[in-house]
């Protein structure tokens, strides 16, 4: 964590020292790298709305490109950071920042009393529901987008496409959202995108510890005038390490030897712990 | 201090799930029992998902029975050949009953599925046992001499067996059936079965009661070895770091159960444990009563 701390702090200072010495209008150099030597998505590619200037309005940069699931995992915050061209405000630039994890298929049950008990009845099946959702911005995105922009950018758990095979109806997809939203795999502006120094800005977004692994991309969007002039792409990736990683991809490739080895130690752990603990 | 389960995918915090291994691990050495029938409900309870639940529930009543067993062997308290006969029913049995939960995990039914098999086989199980072991206290205040064991229909069956150590000369039908039931009993419910086998040792095969802890161990383990084994195989659903967290409390708080057990008589122990079975019985009945906190339920699809 620490180390993690450390390494922010020295990119926020790089960031802040380019952005406050760089003369901003007639720059011919795209603006400094993040500190990180392998930044894949190059400044150059943030402002196509923008062609008549050469300055890219909009740089951004996360603070880890890889999150690993330990067997000691318990969640983790990304922290994205980046700086605009023009002072950020309500009628200046704005930032949105939407992050979204490996879709899945989920079922949607509903449970119905059935002789005094409750069963799981009539079930909906959404094909393709994105793992993990965030979303934040400076301001709400409906309060910065059109309402047409945000639906067909997908921005906002309301605009997310979900759609059902199965039984239908607006309570499935309403239970879905309040479900992924309490198990923190579905957030909403729960904490908005923080601004300092006019042009800097971050927002950290938190990864409970039952996210999927898998790829991971957060876009970061630029919003002036109601609409979205540049936009950039960054990716990381959850990855299971060490144990846990060994564990899980024996049980799916090796579902016999993980079994035996299971039995065995099992039987072991068994026996040595009655030798250690025996009290006749 | 949190621990992240692999194949659960969840992190869970390991001092909880060594308090749940001991308290069960003290209550089997207590009451000669695997104590999965305890565990699995407890696990559900936490927020272990139910199929992770069972398979490592039996993977962990294998463990925790392994120990038993080597004790009682010690003491010459196993009938090997009652055992291998109550163990090649329970084989066919646990497979099969994987085969059901696969089902019923594909109907999404699996929760519904393990907490109506546990009321139903606990309910009965608890009462039974508390009324038998009343009226066994009754008795013995009374004095009245008892038989061995009563003689009974099943007793003219074919493919008579002598059981030297249980002083039984029966068919092996009975032996298999009881086996076959509990193995299947063993896979949905993610348990040893001791709880349900020692009752139908004692009561439908009539085997002397100083036996039918070893033997039972017996069964217990290899058609749990069974059930772990079958259930990697078909549903993956074995976490081998949540099996050994139990395992690690359980195998201590077992010996301290033991220990405690040997000043337990037999009868009092027996209302205790059915006791225990029911008060499971009836919270399992009061989860699927109530009505749930959410009307919906989400997950991923198998």
């Amino acid at each position: 964590m620490t180390r993690t701390a450390t390494g922010l702090a020295l990119l926020f200072g790089a960031l802040l020292a380019a952005a406050a010495m760089v003369p901003l209008p007639l720059r011919a150099q795209p603006a400094p790298p993040p500190a990180r030597p392998a930044a894949p998505a190059a400044p150059g590619q943030a402002a196509p709305a923008a062609p008549a200037l050469a300055v890219p309005a909009l740089v951004a940069e996360l603070s880890q490109r890889r999150v690993e699931i330990t067997t000691g995992f318990t969640g983790a915050d990304i922290l994205v950071f980046g700086s605009t061209e023009r002072l950020i405000g309500e009628n200046s630039d704005e930032v949105l920042v939407v992050a979204s994890g490996p879709p899945q298929p989920m079922v949607v049950r509903r449970k119905v009393k059935i002789l005094g008990f409750w069963v799981n009845g009539p079930s909906a099946t959404f094909p393709q529901v994105p793992g993990f959702y965030a979303i934040s911005g400076t301001r709400p995105a409906w309060q910065m987008l059109p309402e047409d922009v945000r639906q067909s950018g997908r921005l906002g758990l309301d605009a997310l496409p979900l759609r059902a095979l199965g039984a239908q109806g607006p309570a499935f997809r309403a239970a879905l959202l309040e479900l992924k939203k309490n198990a923190g795999l579905w957030v909403e502006d729960t904490v908005p995108v923080e601004v300092s120094g006019g042009r800097l800005f971050h927002v950290r977004l938190p990864l409970p510890a039952t996210v999927t692994p898998g790829a991971y991309r957060v876009e970061v969007l630029l919003v002036r005038d109601r609409r979205i002039v540049a936009r950039q792409g960054l990716d990381f990736e959850v990855v299971r390490v060490g144990a846990a990683a060994e564990i899980s991809t024996i049980a799916s490739t090796e579902p016999m030897l993980y079994g035996l080895v299971c039995i065995a130690l099992a039987a072991f752990a068994g026996w040595f712990g009655s030798v250690v603990f025996r009290r006749s | 201090m949190q621990v992240y389960l692999p194949i659960a995918e969840m992190s869970v915090n390991a001092l909880l799930l060594l308090g749940i291994g001991f308290g069960v691990g003290w209550l089997s050495g207590l009451f000669g029992v695997g104590g999965g029938f305890l565990l699995t409900p407890l696990l559900i309870l936490i927020g272990i998902p139910s199929p992770v639940a069972v398979a490592s529930g039996a993977n962990q009543t294998l463990g925790a029975s392994v120990s038993g067993l080597i004790a009682q062997w010690r003491r010459g308290n196993v009938d090997w050949r009652m055992g291998l006969v109550l163990v090649a029913g329970g084989f066919t049995g646990s497979a099969l009953g994987v085969q059901f939960f696969v089902l019923l995990r594909r109907l999404g039914q699996v929760d519904l599925a393990v907490a109506l098999f546990y009321i139903v086989v606990l309910g009965i199980v608890g009462v039974l046992m508390v009324m038998e072991s009343l009226r066994a206290i009754r008795r013995r205040r009374r004095a009245v001499p008892t038989r061995l064991h009563e003689h009974t229909w099943m007793h003219g069956l074919p493919f008579k067996m002598r059981f030297r150590k249980s002083r039984l000369y029966i068919s092996v039908i009975p032996p298999l059936l009881v086996g076959l039931s509990i193995g299947m009993l063993s896979a949905i419910m993610g348990v040893g079965g001791g709880f349900m086998l020692v009752p139908a040792m004692i009561y439908v095969l009539g085997i002397p009661t100083s036996v039918v802890i070893g033997t039972s161990l017996f069964q217990v383990v290899f058609v749990s070895a069974n059930v772990t084994l079958l259930q990697a195989l078909q549903t993956g659903a074995v976490d081998i770091v949540l099996v050994l967290l139990l395992l690690a409390g359980g195998v201590a708080g077992a010996q301290f159960g033991a220990a405690m057990g040997t000043r337990l008589r037999g009868e009092e122990t027996r209302a205790l444990l059915g006791l225990l079975v029911l008060a499971v019985a009836g919270s399992l009945l009061w989860e699927l009563v109530r009505t749930p906190e959410s009307l919906f339920v989400i997950a991923p699809l198998p």
